[in-house]
């Protein structure tokens, strides 16, 4: 189902380039960043008009809250419609760049092609998916773990939840040997503990297991 | 001279057997972090602030220095060996020394980078040493419209000049702002964004937003990838590095060339070694191709790795001056440098010199220490250096995620400090995940309050006449040449956006509604 009648312009068909226009959304799930930004100024707008003043100096702490807002405000707006304007798929060549610094500039300086300046990396993917996508579930098991971590560390102590998270993080991110791991997991919060409590003087929780170590 | 005597009693202190065992922990931290790809100086102090709480401040740190210096050696390993630069500073070496390790000479390369980094640090150093005392004298006259001039154009400069994108860069700043801005208000004591929690007062702790951007938001997006990315074939490195004479008569005029480029832009917040490393890879590519010189490009050149990493580290040690005397960050590392800096009650600038003169010149003389430490290091034990490659990811990104959580706990022993970890760490995601970028958030949470004070010490003094912003000769020459840096990137990016939409494949969502 290629489409090549067209003389002037190199459109591609869905098998050159895997990408999906399927709904509003395709291409524009990065609206989720201005719309943060925009409650976050919402926030700090709220925030500054409601602020209980103390002092008389001027300018006040009002003032450059208010500097911040606009910027956020105006700048939220721009990106807004940029991504209304052109929708933006993961790039696989885009991988691995650091926003840092503009790939641009840097070629300038180095007289060097754009594409040259991070490393091709052509291996294909493990799974056979689309490489520049992310992988939620993995995310996923990494964020409930460490969320997990927070709510055990009082009740089960450093030494078990902190294993456990690196236990988990482990078999999330593609181990395959889980009671090496576990033991690995136990050895390196342990250690911790012992390094914490004998050499710094810093005390970790230890939970339940408070009588018996 | 008087930098020579103070710079000796510093050498003095930091000869103690103590202390010298404070940069070897540092050094092998810092090249650590430095050889992994994906971790860097700036994660590392982060991590490691919370851990150093009990030390000394002088110890910290000298270990500091050792981290700071050592991630800059380290990371061209990975980008020789594997070729993915450890670290952004290390790309512009790893064109040529991949190419020398393709061709059988990973050693060579590999010591190049180790000697490059080494001349560069040593004379940026050196520099440092007489040139901050000047530093400091034209320091006391800055005037709070002065610093917020600085504190302008180095947010400026990072989020838009250096930067891929300026409007996400200016949304990065902004979010740093707003971090920057939670807690109760030092001139009049009004809490400000506290949600009216009392552990919000203080603000956000400076080691959660970096511990949290840095070290878990990579967690977070390795995790998102991991599936997805495939790895990199590993060049093995045979034999000692070593360097004969004629490798280093040919290296070294590279060497020199690149220490130019870089000392310079230590002092310019332009986010680091990035822009002169590629500068100084520019051109050694233009003399190679006047000279006809063969190896560039096709085998590799020896050159092509000694002047990036020359500049890469003559730009940390100058950067350093800048961060001392002037209490500028010019990059995020050196941010990092600064928050460690406050967290033990100092603020880098003039008066540092003279409040804490002798851990000052214990410093700069522990930097020397630390680069001979590092060369050392790096050119003995450069193959065990490699073998730290083979750890499994999952075991390293599972480590950083505990002292990630680690360190966060120990400051305060505060759960809700963890949750906020968490969702800075999503954050680090989501801005990973977009392309943003994670320097400006750091610059505008370090020197967010810094700008704000001086802002109102400003118009309070002229009663709100906004003139005296650029009254005054400094001023001036500062936002003239931000205006002016503004315009030229301004021209470059429409100039580029320009040419990637005449050569971009046209999306045409009717054709493509599969």
């Amino acid at each position: 189902m290629k489409t090549t009648n067209d003389a002037t312009a190199t459109v591609r068909s869905a098998e050159d380039y895997p990408v999906r226009i399927t709904s509003f959304w395709s291409g524009r799930s990065e609206l989720i960043v201005p719309a943060l930004v925009f409650a976050l100024a919402g926030f700090l707008t709220y925030g500054t008009a409601t602020m209980d003043v103390m002092g008389t100096s001027i300018p006040g702490p009002q003032f450059f809250p208010t500097i911040v807002c606009v910027l956020l405000f105006v700048v939220a707006a721009i990106h807004t419609v940029q991504i209304l304007r052109t929708r933006r798929f993961p790039q696989e060549e885009s991988e691995g760049q650091n926003a840092d610094f503009s790939t641009d500039l840097l070629g300038d300086l180095a007289d060097t092609e754009r594409s040259s300046i991070y490393g091709a990396t052509t291996t294909p993917s493990a799974t056979g998916k689309r490489k520049a996508y992310s992988d939620w579930k993995t995310l996923g098991m990494t964020v409930g773990a460490i969320a997990a971590f927070i709510l055990a560390l009082p009740v089960l102590g450093w030494i078990l939840s902190a294993a456990g998270l690196f236990w988990v993080i482990c078999r999330a991110l593609g181990s395959r040997r889980p009671l090496f791991d576990l033991s690995v997991a136990i050895l390196f919060s342990s250690v911790i503990q012992l390094a914490f409590n004998a050499g710094l003087g810093l005390n970790l929780p230890s939970g339940f297991l408070e009588g018996l170590i | 001279m008087d930098s020579i005597s103070l710079l000796m009693e510093g050498f003095s202190q930091a000869l103690t057997p103590i202390n010298l065992m404070w940069v070897v922990i540092g050094a092998i931290l810092g090249t650590a972090v430095g050889v992994l790809p994906g971790l860097g100086s700036a994660m590392a102090v982060a991590l490691l602030l919370p851990i150093t709480f009990s030390l000394d401040p002088t110890a910290a740190f000298i270990m500091f220095a050792g981290v700071y210096f050592g991630g800059l050696f380290g990371d061209s390993t990975s980008g020789i060996l594997l070729n993915t630069p450890g670290n952004s500073s290390a790309i512009a070496s790893t064109f040529e020394g991949h190419r020398m390790a393709l061709d059988g000479r990973a050693a060579k390369a590999l010591a190049t980078a180790a000697m490059g980094a080494f001349i560069g640090g040593l004379i940026a150093t050196t520099v440092v040493v007489f040139f901050a005392p000047v530093l400091v004298k034209m320091a006391t006259a800055f005037g709070p419209a002065e610093y917020f001039a600085l504190a302008v154009f180095a947010f400026l400069a990072i989020s838009s000049v250096v930067s891929d994108s300026v409007v996400k860069g200016l949304m990065s700043l902004g979010i740093g702002l707003v971090l920057a801005l939670v807690g109760v208000d030092g001139p009049s004591g009004t809490p400000r964004f506290t949600l009216g929690m009392p552990q919000l007062f203080d603000g956000m702790s400076i080691v959660v937003i970096t511990v949290g951007l840095l070290a878990l938001g990579e967690v977070l997006h390795i995790a998102s990838r991991i599936h997805r990315d495939g790895t990199a074939v590993r060049i093995e490195s045979k034999g000692r590095p070593r360097l004969e004479l004629s490798d280093i008569r040919r290296a070294m005029p590279a060497w020199l060339r690149g220490t130019a480029f870089g000392v310079p832009f230590g002092v310019i917040p332009a986010g680091g070694s990035e822009v002169p490393t590629f500068m100084a890879y520019g051109l050694e590519k233009k003399l190679a191709a006047r000279n006809g010189d063969t190896d560039f490009g096709s085998t590799g050149s020896i050159r092509g790795v000694a002047a990036p990493e020359a500049a890469a580290n003559a730009t940390a040690g100058t950067a350093m001056g800048a961060l001392l005397a002037l209490g500028l960050p010019t990059s995020a590392t050196a941010a990092i440098m600064l928050a460690a800096f406050q967290q033990y009650g100092m603020q880098p600038g003039p008066l540092l010199f003279e409040r804490s003169g002798p851990m000052v010149w214990t410093l700069l003389a522990s930097l020397f220490i630390g680069l001979v430490v590092l060369l050392v290091l790096n050119m003995q034990f450069a193959v065990l250096w490699a073998k730290l490659l083979l750890i499994p990811r999952h075991y390293l990104y599972a480590g950083i995620a505990v002292l990630s959580v680690l360190g966060v706990y120990a400051i305060s022993s505060s759960i809700i400090d963890l949750w906020i970890l968490l969702g800075v760490g999503l954050l680090g995601f989501m801005m990973r995940r977009y392309k943003f970028p994670l320097a400006p958030v750091l610059i505008a949470v370090i020197l967010g309050p810094l700008a704000e004070t001086e802002l109102r010490r400003a118009l309070t003094v002229s009663e709100g006449n906004l003139s005296i912003l650029i009254d005054s000769p400094v001023t001036m020459v500062l936002y003239g040449l931000l205006a002016i840096t503004l315009v030229i990137t301004g021209i470059q990016h429409v100039r580029h956006s320009r040419a990637a939409r005449s050569t971009a494949p046209k999306f045409d969502a009717d054709r493509l509604g599969v």
